[in-house]
């Protein structure tokens, strides 16, 4: 019989409690490059980390910042 | 009369000679300080490269500001900035408990 598997979602830490950052702010490109695939895509909260409210702060950050055009909407990498 | 803290980006033509910046920007803002408001601090980054192209612009030169207004003047600021042609792309937001 096989034997179940039983996945124990290894806890990954906080990036932003390592970074120590307090305020996420769509200035702060080279903290949100952390948050986005290379082809500049948000990551999911699952990969990145981050609590639910963090999470939704990085999203809307990264949005301003791709309005002002210091991250990209999408980048043609591959 | 509640003045609001708001943060202003504007992304300005990089054609713009770089010393005109500081000058017009103060023109821009005047509405500001015409008004109840202030200033509080101009931050000019200078060129960056952009992203992604803006009007067939690869880079554009950046500047922050920092000032206390009225909501009715923040919003004729942007609308003002908007307006003029040297200006790429503006953004206004609240800057929240302070």
């Amino acid at each position: 019989m096989a034997k179940a598997v039983v996945r124990k979602p290894k806890k990954k830490q906080n990036p932003l409690k390592v970074a120590k950052v307090e305020r996420i702010d769509y200035k702060d490109t080279a903290l949100l490059r952390k948050f986005i695939s290379d082809r500049g895509k948000i990551r999911a909260r699952r990969v990145t980390g981050v609590t639910v409210q963090e999470q939704r702060a990085i999203a809307r950050a990264v949005k301003n910042a791709r309005e002002m055009a210091l991250l990209p909407y999408s980048s043609s990498a591959r | 009369m509640s003045l609001r803290h708001y943060e202003l980006m504007v992304i300005l033509d990089p054609e713009v000679e770089e010393r005109t910046v500081a000058p017009s920007l103060e023109k821009y803002l005047s509405v500001v300080s015409q008004s109840d408001g202030k200033v509080d601090n101009v931050d000019i980054w200078g060129r960056r490269r952009l992203a992604y192209e803006i009007n067939k612009r690869a880079e554009g030169i950046y500047a922050v500001v920092d000032f206390h207004a009225t909501p009715a003047v923040a919003q004729e600021l942007d609308r003002q900035l908007g307006l003029n042609e040297a200006v790429l792309r503006t953004k206004v937001l609240r800057i929240e408990n302070d």
